[in-house]
């Protein structure tokens, strides 16, 4: 089990995206939600805690998955056998582009109200 | 074996080549319908699935006739309205997903070096599914019956108020059957990928096409499940009247819409990444150098994988949902962008580092590329809301999706198709009517379908049978329309090439294309058995660094070159490092596989004639021959008469705690969760969007008897773990009487979901929320009953010592299901009891 | 019906992002095209070492596979997704409101009243006002249909059981194409809607008439009576006697308001012009103009009597 938590394993392929997935989710059902529950003010514009709340978290997923992506490199510098140092910097890569599509797809909330 | 000469078989090794032929025979006859071998069942999914391209080619002939004229009358709405519900639905469910699927049953045991899939059996039975579906599904337009609710089945048009004929019946039933057959695919093809690699074959070693199949069948497994969900969600409201979709009883046409999509959208991907696999194994040989970038490439299959299941909303871009919701999926849609990007400039990479020659295959990959840019192109104009909502349910999108799937997918296969067709006949196609196959499909195609952008922007519609001629479409149309002739001309000619090659094509050498896959090391055409013996592989190019493999293989110089113990063999290695660690004993030809899909087949058409006493027999019957074909099994005298392996190799993989039926499960369990996960969506959906729906103000059913079911299957599951534990250790101490034990547990907990059922006054027919609660109690009923019969199995193979100290893998499987059923069961308590109880109802 | 024959604010921003994406596609495509098509022919360079290879591989794959995509994307998430704010209904109540709503296959049009006001309703002809935001309220009576001006803007799925708003815009007054985007049964081909888009005052002017109380005009008495025995049930008509309607059927489908279908300027949603004598021909061969569409055939009728009403219900006209 120890094994999985490293970062030249190459389960972390796949975490990356699927921190991403997991904030996509979040994102997505807890705005329904939300606008359901009570959905705010139209005239506020995106200025609204809904957009704020998803905003923050985008930040925290964006920097979790930059953090992870270094962490990834500097595994994959250390690493010896060819593969894990393969895996280490495959995940990092994708760790990054996890980051970045986080915060492209979080980007919307500056210029669309959350409800309408 | 073309290459014969340079091969001297001693008689041991002569005798060898005898016994594997005889151990891995494929019958003739009427036990043909007992192969198992994944050759056979590739190929047959390969046939089958072409023949339906056919079927559906055709339909797409009808469209064009249809169209080709304003005002034409060629067909009535109703034929027309089936014909392009057929048309999509022929092509996208009994075309595209099994011959892919086929293709990879065919090639991946040759390309890692297996010599069958993990569940031959499963490959079988999935082939069986399919072909019963497609006929089932097929049939209804000879009784002019077929389905005319478009492919997606938006309700409420295909429920039962405004589809009141038997065609919404025939694709829900057909196309759920199909499904079984893209499960039971993927399954195999993830475990087989990740556990029966050749020694030294390390992940990061394995043929790009692996990762791609590796990726395709995961997404199989994740995304097909909502769609079955839906289409037994929907099935039961069309013939039980439960509202699940239906706004006045609580339910909501838009949960119907999310289930399609959430299924639909990676389906799209699901077809796209065997094609980009295709590719990527065939520049490579073209280019005659390595691929460049195999880690991008990985990294690229990896983000496509996961980001495709982030977009399904943009097919529902208009349905009024928020447009901040709209804008993560718009954003998410054009993320797709970099990865489909990174393969390309791959690809480019590839060629320009390395020597290219054109051939008759790269001349398809080209026609690929062209096509699938501008089809890639049109998806990143179609992921930006506002101008989707201009362009949705256009003829621009009729276009753009095929562009990406005839140019991701047909085009991909076919060059695929012509670069291993010397594989499976020995012989080469003719260059000649390949070229004018491809000249007349692609210029073909680009004439059909670049024009009809141009209509679409003009404002024409989809799925309209006939358009006036004031509207300006004329020419259009008749363009589009005389491109699809050229284009089935086409089709004709490659048909004509591929019959004509099997008689006249000049014989194959070994390596004709001068590959450096695996795949070229073996005889052509394939024996039952792949390689005669295994090799050892360091490399991801084996056939370049080491010329003289086939020469070896043959000559059974590499692993698990024995035969006299009578098995179907082949290596269970360690998914990471490729290291073998088993010797996974495969089972051999049966008459279950077949017997058990035609019960099913029969379940489906009782269902179809609404005969539900027969169906509810063959159920049964099905499921008793479904527990007698795994009777046959692990140390069963019929699987395994004799478990010892040569010195120096490791156990049968029956003998151990982790063989490769242990990661079937598990794999399976990802479908089945991703199932469950997408019921308990729906009922979280619609409890905070659907309009009228109703949470009483007390939940309906009882506390004590689903909390004691709870606690019961917590002790069994808890008592089944501890039997595990010892078997760890080695000892099968009161192994029989706690798998009784177990089952009587099992037993209870089933019965007692049973009453609470029973007693709770639910009215499934009139609100959604009791269907939904009733549904989702079926479930785990189900389950535990399962759990139940199982353990009981387990109970009496250890009685005959089938399983035990010495054969202890079983009981971690059924422990695998025990586990899923407890964290569902406990899961699904706080959704629909627990949660309703703490936040009110509001009645 | 042309999306590039534009006549309203959304569909012009979207005419523009068209070929703005258009002209970035072509560009790409052909570059990507020109690409290939050059290592193929390109004459065969010397050999390079493996880390020569390598940063020319990471050249190609980060310049083309990374920052081309990351660019173009950006640009279109910053400066064209926004486009779409235009179509939210907001600010609230500064717009029209007109509902929509979809039946299979035909559109009902209603202006609600406020306070003591008569609410307007009327079938497959949208009256709107030019120049200012309108804010259509949709939704559908049976299945799902889709709302659609293509030169005003885009469209707009009708749900039942829900409301959504679409906010569009016409420039200047003028005849548009409206039509059903979402297929939606046998006869989605022939769903269309008339739109006109009049002056304020016009508009104004337009719905006041149909505003005021109705007054059915003396005369027609057959042709009236008939139609309270076979046509009532479904249809109405404003101001129409109720002790005339003969209610004995079994579905609750409702057919079109035939209040000023005299004034309208097609028949069964954009199958057949209006002109004299259209109506009684609609009723005598609607099941082939339009097969599949949910009004009985009327054999059991006489020719003479469908005629009749057919004549005074193209009196129909405020």
């Amino acid at each position: 089990m120890k094994r999985l938590l490293r970062l030249t394993h190459p389960i972390h392929l796949v975490s990356g995206v699927t921190l991403w997935g997991i904030w996509f989710v979040a994102i997505y059902a807890g705005l329904s939600v939300a606008c359901s529950v009570a959905p705010p003010d139209p005239e506020r514009d995106m200025l609204t805690g809904i957009n704020i709340g998803v905003g923050l978290a985008t930040l925290f997923t964006v920097l979790l998955l930059l953090w992870l992506a270094w962490a990834s490199v500097v595994a994959g510098r250390r690493a010896e056998p060819r593969r894990e140092r393969f895996f280490a910097y495959v995940s990092a890569g994708i760790f990054l582009f996890s980051a970045g599509g986080t915060l492209f797809v979080g980007y919307p909330i500056v210029f669309l109200p959350p409800c309408l | 074996m073309s290459d014969d000469k340079d091969v001297t078989l001693t008689p041991e090794v002569r005798r060898l080549h005898e016994g594997m032929a005889d151990v891995w025979a494929n019958p003739r006859g009427l036990a043909a319908l007992t192969v198992v071998s994944h050759t056979s069942v590739g190929l047959r999914f390969m046939v089958t699935g072409a023949i339906f391209f056919l079927i559906g080619g055709l339909l797409a002939m009808l469209i064009r006739t249809q169209l080709a004229f304003p005002g034409n009358d060629f067909m009535s709405h109703e034929i027309y309205n089936q014909v392009f519900t057929m048309h999509g639905t022929v092509m996208m469910f009994l075309f595209a997903i099994p011959i892919l699927e086929g293709l990879a049953i065919y090639l991946i045991p040759k390309m890692i070096g297996a010599r069958d899939l993990v569940c031959p059996r499963l490959s079988a039975f999935g082939y069986f599914c399919y072909l019963f579906g497609g006929i089932i599904l097929v049939s209804s337009l000879l009784f002019e019956m077929a389905p005319s609710s478009g492919w997606f089945m938006y309700t409420p048009l295909s429920s039962g108020d405004y589809s009141p004929g038997r065609g919404s019946d025939f694709w829900l039933l057909g196309i759920t059957f199909v499904e079984i057959s893209a499960l039971s695919a993927g399954v195999e093809l993830v475990v087989s990928i990740l556990r029966t690699r050749t020694e030294g074959m390390a992940l990061h070693k394995m043929p790009l096409f692996a990762w791609y199949i590796l990726a395709m069948a995961l997404m199989i497994v994740v995304g097909f499940p909502p769609l079955i969900l839906g289409s037994i969600l929907l099935e039961l409201e069309r013939a039980a009247g439960m509202p699940f979709f239906d706004v006045a009883g609580g339910g909501d046409p838009v949960l119907w819409a999310h289930l399609f999509w959430l299924f639909g959208h990676p389906e799209v991907y699901i077809i796209f990444l065997p094609g980009a696999g295709i590719v990527s194994t065939l520049i490579p040989v073209f280019a005659r150098r390595p691929i460049v970038g195999y880690g991008w490439v990985v990294a690229a299959i990896v983000i496509m994988g996961f980001v495709s299941f982030g977009l399904w909303v943009h097919h529902m871009f208009t349905l009024g949902i928020p447009q901040l919701a709209l804008a993560f999926f718009s954003a998410a849609s054009m993320l797709v962008a970099i990865p489909t990007g990174i393969q390309i400039f791959v690809w480019l990479a590839t060629l320009w580092l390395g020597r290219p020659v054109m051939s008759l295959p790269m001349l398809w990959v080209a026609g690929f590329l062209v096509i699938f840019v501008l089809g890639g192109l049109t998806g990143v104009m179609l992921a930006l809301v506002p101008f989707n909502w201009q362009v949705h349910d256009t003829h621009f999108v009729v276009a753009h999706m095929h562009y990406v799937l005839v140019g991701g997918m047909l085009f991909p296969l076919i060059a695929g198709l012509y670069y291993w067709l010397p594989l499976i006949s020995g012989r080469m196609p003719s260059e000649q009517l390949g070229r004018w196959s491809f000249w007349l499909l692609f210029l073909g195609f680009n004439t059909t379908f670049l024009v009809m952008h141009w209509t679409g922007l003009l404002g024409m519609r989809r799925r309209v049978y006939t358009y006036d001629s004031a509207m300006g479409w004329d020419i259009y149309n008749l363009i589009s329309s005389v491109g699809g002739f050229t284009m089935s001309a086409g089709v004709a000619l490659l048909i004509l090439d591929v019959a004509l090659h099997f008689r006249f094509g000049r014989r194959a050498p070994q390596n004709p294309w001068n590959a450096g896959g695996l795949e070229w090391a073996m005889p052509k055409p394939p024996t039952p058995y792949n390689f005669v013996s295994l090799p050892r592989l360091e490399t991801r190019h084996p056939l370049w660094e080491v010329p003289e493999l086939p020469r070896t293989i043959t000559e059974g110089r590499h692993g698990l070159n024995t035969i006299d113990h009578g098995r179907r063999e082949t290596w269970g290695s360690d998914p990471l490092t490729g290291k073998p660690r088993e010797v996974v004993h495969l089972p051999t030809n049966s008459w279950w596989p077949f017997l058990a899909a035609l019960t099913l087949a029969v379940v489906c058409i009782s269902l179809l004639i609404k005969i539900y006493l027969l169906a509810a027999v063959a159920t049964l019957v099905a499921a008793v021959l479904l527990l007698r074909w795994s009777w046959e099994n692990g140390a069963h005298p019929k699987a395994a008469p004799d478990a010892t392996v040569a010195p120096g190799q490791p156990p049968l993989h029956s003998r151990t705690l982790n063989g490769p039926g242990v990661w079937c499960m598990s794999v399976s369990h990802l479908a089945n969760g991703s199932f469950y996960l997408s019921l308990l969506f729906g009922w979280f959906y619609l409890w905070t969007v659907a309009p009228e729906w109703q949470m009483p103000a007390s939940s309906p059913l009882s506390l004590p008897l689903l909390a004691g079911a709870g606690l019961v299957l917590t002790l069994g599951a808890a008592w089944l773990a501890r039997l595990v534990r010892r078997l760890q250790r080695g000892s099968d101490a009161g192994l029989g009487g706690g798998m009784y034990l177990t089952a009587g547990l099992g037993a209870l907990q089933a019965m007692l979901l049973g009453v609470a059922i029973w007693q709770a006054p639910l009215a499934p027919s009139e609100t959604a929320h009791d269907a939904t609660l009733l549904v989702a109690l079926i479930y785990v009923l189900i389950h535990a009953l399962l759990g139940a019969v199982l353990c009981l199995l387990q109970g009496l193979r250890v009685g005959y010592g089938y399983v035990g100290a010495e054969a202890p893998m079983e009981p971690v499987v059924v422990l695998r299901l025990w586990s899923y059923n407890l964290v569902v069961y406990w899961s699904l308590f706080a959704a629909i009891w627990l949660l309703p109880v703490l936040l009110g109802g509001t009645s | 019906m042309s999306i590039l024959d534009t006549a309203g604010s959304a569909a012009r921003q979207q005419f523009w992002v068209w070929w703005a994406m258009l002209a970035v596609a072509v560009a790409v495509s052909l570059g990507v095209y020109a690409l290939w098509f050059y290592t193929f022919c390109r004459r065969e360079p010397a050999s390079r070492t493996p880390r020569e290879e390598r940063r020319i591989m990471l050249r190609w794959v980060l310049g083309g596979g990374v920052a081309l995509p990351v660019v173009s994307i950006v640009a279109l998430l910053v400066f064209a997704a926004p486009t779409g704010r235009g179509m939210l209904p907001f600010p609230e109540g500064e717009a029209e409101r007109i509902e929509v709503i979809g039946h299979q296959w035909w559109w009902e049009v209603r202006y609600p009243g406020e306070g003591e006001e008569r609410e307007v309703v009327t079938a497959n002809r949208l009256v709107m006002p030019a120049g200012e935001p309108v804010d259509f309220h949709l939704t559908s009576d049976d299945v799902i249909h889709a709302f659609w001006i293509p030169r005003l803007g885009g469209k707009r799925d009708m749900v039942p059981g829900r409301d959504s708003i679409v906010r569009l815009e016409a420039d200047s007054p003028g005849v548009f194409g409206a039509q059903c985007a979402e297929y939606c049964g046998a006869q989605h081909t022939h769903m269309l809607l008339h739109v006109e888009a009049l002056e304020r005052d016009a508009f104004d002017a337009w719905l006041a008439e149909r505003r005021s109380s109705p007054e059915l005009q003396p005369g027609f008495d057959q042709a009236r009576e008939a139609f309270g025995e076979h046509c009532a049930a479904c249809h109405t008509v404003a101001g129409f006697p109720d002790e005339l309607v003969v209610d004995d059927l079994e579905h609750d489908i409702r057919g079109p308001d035939l209040s000023d279908v005299g004034s309208r300027p097609s028949l069964g949603a954009g199958v057949l012009p209006m002109e004299e004598g259209a109506i009684a021909y609609w009723l005598q061969h609607h099941q082939t103009l339009k097969p599949g569409n949910r009004m009985p055939p009327h054999h059991h009728i006489d020719t003479e009597t469908l005629h009749e009403i057919g004549a005074w219900l193209e009196t129909l006209e405020p």
